[in-house]
């Protein structure tokens, strides 16, 4: 049970350092680095977190106004896994990417500045999207067939984490690395990060 | 975000930051991503191992899916989609045909030609693909926007539609554990068959289609069990036209449906046959290179079922009763059922049994009704040779009583018929040979039949014949076995009327102090007249002859006889064998001869 757990850990701490070293280079001058906007006051990190007096329910420090938006789920006829209303991280992406909520809503003001209208803004029908905020487990895997078993609760393989055991936008993107492309975590050269789970 | 992940000892992080040395590896060899597709033609990235492939686009996926602004559809498709189609339809058909939709329509986006490969969604520009190629080059995988000639899809299966069509599986069938399935919406779609990212087994197909088993999946057809077609190890001899043109089985077996059908850009249209006209799909086996029989040289003779001089005329769905004068092998053949037990030896006493290859065949019965199958030989005959529209041919000769309705002349009740329906009306038939009595019963092929056929010689028990049986084709007129002269002032000979001679004792006809007519010998061979100048081979129907001028099929030809004075041209019967003649006949006015 130690051992487990020490394991378990062992895991998450190389994802984590993985994830550090990464991005620690990366989000200065990526797209996801608005201090250059006079509305950010210059800063990088205060748009979505702070150090202090964050949104404790939203986790990650959270500083940014969270979307209320009711959204349209993405289904499809061979769609085996059951997702729900977007939760955890996706829903701060959202809180900028459905389009509801202002870019310079954060910190407790109410911004004027939306997410502008290119293939980075989702809207509130996410039909058209991949599915998040569904639980990706042995059990899913199996009924698909065509998925990919994950490796454990918080993996489905090396890179591509879980939450929880749900699949979340940031199952595929590292906002704070833009070094990918579209902010992916992996390459998709050859479809790779598609590959890591779609045993197609 | 996972950075942010709180971790509660430091200590514990690093203790792990060393065990994940070793435990890195194993993590990253649990679940390796099974990349099957790339493997295939449906790679169309720069990897891709197909001829068709992109420039320098390496994403394999991207040619179909995109994770975010796609076409609303389901499945991610990051492609543009066609909007017009010409539907399969066919007469048979019972589901509701319609334009494809669900999966179908992302498959056709490059199936049907019309889309560049390389135009998706969320690329600005075309993915630019070598050798210059836009559209999917043409070929058997190109279906084009005319589906007329495919498998329909994108049409609903559930148990009505079994119920209506029949021979199908049950729509419980086509869902998991089965890889064959329906989607959503119950509809049976290009992915019921094809599995876009697997080819393990070869054209993407969801299972094998080894003795059609895919195809089984849904069809059940009603005999085919049985049928020579599903079960035959036969083989090719490599002569002629291969008889598989897109599959590469080697037995008649491990081909089964396809042996005829195909299920795209099929040549026979809403059959979904291999070539548009009817028999070619036949004759590629039954001409002698695959069939132990060859079927082919038959048909090529001067009379016969000459099935190759229509083509589309033939509709399974037509009335049992013929309407439109044609003849296809399936309107005499059910290819479903079709096997090679062999039917009742001609004669004896019992009713006759149909060979293996008339099982599952309609006819209309001696009462004129439908039946679904046919029991005995001539139910299938008076499908064209009856009551229908399509009844040829005429008549060969002008007759005192003309008929041309063989469903007519062979009643039961008729004054005198050969014994196809049932046993002949003569309680003493002296001239039959070994093998028949006045209890047999009569097939049709008896004397229309190949002139090869098994027993187109020796005798019933001891045939010598080495061809096909079947009326396909002859080289005398009628389509008759053997030899059957007509032309007054015949010289009489056993090979002359060969045919006759098959049941009916030569010696027994026109020799001297027998029970047949005796004056026989006077006419045939005396005046060397052929049978048929007196005799009406088929029978005459009671509703118009009488026991009294037509008993012994009696029915005088009336271009060689003519009138005694203005006398109605008739034979009367007088007793068991006398009778008594009026009319006019080689210059002889038989005015009441009497014998």
């Amino acid at each position: 049970m130690r051992f487990g757990k020490i394991v378990a850990a062992a895991v998450t701490a190389v994802l984590f350092f993985a994830a550090n070293s990464a991005s620690a280079a990366g989000i200065a001058g990526s797209k996801h680095d608005f201090s250059a906007s006079a509305w950010s006051g210059t800063q990088i990190c205060n748009v979505c977190h702070t150090p202090h007096n964050a949104n404790q329910a939203a986790g990650q420090l959270w500083n940014h106004a969270l979307t209320a938006a009711t959204f349209t789920l993405y289904a499809s006829s061979t769609l085996n896994a059951a997702p729900g209303q977007p939760t955890g991280v996706s829903k701060l992406c959202l809180s900028c990417h459905d389009g509801t909520v202002a870019l310079d809503s954060f910190g407790g003001a109410t911004g004027t500045n939306f997410i502008a209208n290119n293939s980075a803004k989702l809207g509130t029908d996410l039909s058209n999207d991949h599915p998040i905020s569904f639980a990706y487990t042995a059990a899913l895997a199996t009924a698909d067939g065509s998925l990919v078993t994950p490796a454990s609760a918080a993996l489905v393989v090396a890179g591509i984490p879980l939450y929880g055991t749900n699949v979340e936008c940031g199952s595929c993107h590292d906002v704070h690395s833009p070094t990918n492309g579209a902010f992916l975590r992996v390459s998709n050269a050859g479809s790779a990060l598609c590959l890591k789970c779609h045993t197609k | 975000m996972r950075r942010c992940i709180s971790f509660p000892h430091f200590k514990a992080v690093a203790v792990a930051g060393v065990l994940a040395l070793i435990v890195l590896p194993v993590s990253l060899t649990v679940a390796p991503a099974d990349a099957a597709v790339a493997t295939t033609k449906h790679n169309l990235s720069v990897s891709g191992t197909g001829t068709v492939k992109a420039t320098s686009e390496n994403q394999i996926c991207v040619f179909c899916h995109a994770p975010h602004n796609n076409y609303p559809s389901g499945q991610l498709w990051n492609r543009r989609v066609g909007t017009s189609y010409t539907p399969y339809t066919s007469s048979t058909r019972k589901s509701v045909a319609g334009q494809p939709n669900g999966a179908s329509l992302l498959c056709l986006s490059c199936h049907d030609g019309t889309i560049a490969l390389g135009e998706v969604r969320n690329r600005t520009t075309n993915i630019s693909m070598t050798g210059g190629v836009t559209t999917l080059p043409a070929g058997n995988t190109n279906l084009g926007t005319n589906l007329s000639d495919d498998h329909p899809v994108s049409f609903v299966y559930d148990a009505s539609l079994v119920a209506v069509r029949g021979e199908l599986a049950a729509p419980t069938a086509l869902a998991p554990p089965s890889k064959v399935r329906l989607d959503g919406s119950s509809q049976m779609q290009c992915t019921s068959c094809h599995n876009p990212h697997d080819n393990t087994n070869t054209k993407f197909l969801a299972i094998a289609n080894t003795s059609s088993a895919l195809c089984n999946v849904c069809h059940l057809k009603n005999y085919w069990s049985v049928s020579d077609h599903k079960n035959s190890t036969k083989t090719w001899n490599g002569a002629g036209t291969t008889p598989w043109p897109h599959t590469t089985g080697t037995t008649v077996a491990a081909n089964a449906c396809e042996n005829c059908h195909r299920p795209h850009t099929a040549g026979g249209g809403p059959r979904l046959l291999n070539y548009a006209a009817e028999e070619t799909n036949c004759m590629n086996c039954h001409n002698g290179n695959v069939a132990a029989k060859n079927i082919q040289t038959e048909l090529n003779k001067t009379y016969g079922h000459k099935v190759a001089t229509r083509t589309g005329v033939h509709d399974p769905a037509e009335a049992a009763s013929v309407a439109t004068a044609h003849v296809e092998c399936q309107d005499c053949h059910n290819p479903h059922a079709v096997n090679a037990t062999a039917g009742s030896v001609p004669g004896g006493s019992v009713a006759p049994t149909l060979p293996g290859s008339q099982v599952g065949v309609r006819g209309i019965s001696i009462s004129g009704t439908e039946v679904n199958p046919a029991t005995t030989e001539y139910e299938i005959c008076f499908r064209c040779h009856a009551d229908g529209a399509a009844n040829t041919p005429s008549p060969s000769f002008a007759r005192v009583i003309a008929q041309n309705n063989k469903r007519l002349e062979f009643q039961t009740t008729n004054p005198s018929h050969h014994a196809v329906a049932g046993a002949g009306r003569s309680a003493t038939v002296p001239s039959l040979l070994t093998g028949w009595t006045t209890a047999s019963r009569v097939k049709c092929t008896d004397c229309h039949n190949n002139n090869t056929g098994r027993y187109s010689s020796g005798t019933p028990s001891a045939p010598t014949g080495t061809g096909p049986n079947g009326p396909h084709g002859s080289t005398y007129p009628n389509l008759l076995e053997r030899q059957y002269v007509t032309t007054d002032n015949t010289a009489e000979s056993a090979a002359n009327y060969a045919l006759c001679y098959k049941c009916h004792n030569r010696t027994s006809i026109i020799g001297t102090g027998t029970n047949s007519f005796k004056e026989h010998n006077k006419h045939i061979v005396g005046e060397r007249a052929p049978c048929s100048v007196c005799h009406d081979p088929h029978g005459i129907s009671s509703t118009q002859g009488t026991t009294l001028s037509n008993s012994r099929l009696l029915n005088f030809r009336t271009d060689v006889v003519t009138k005694s004075g203005t006398q109605a041209i008739r034979w009367e019967r007088v007793g068991t064998t006398g009778g008594k003649c009026y009319m006019t006949c080689h210059g002889e006015n038989h005015n009441g001869y009497s014998y």
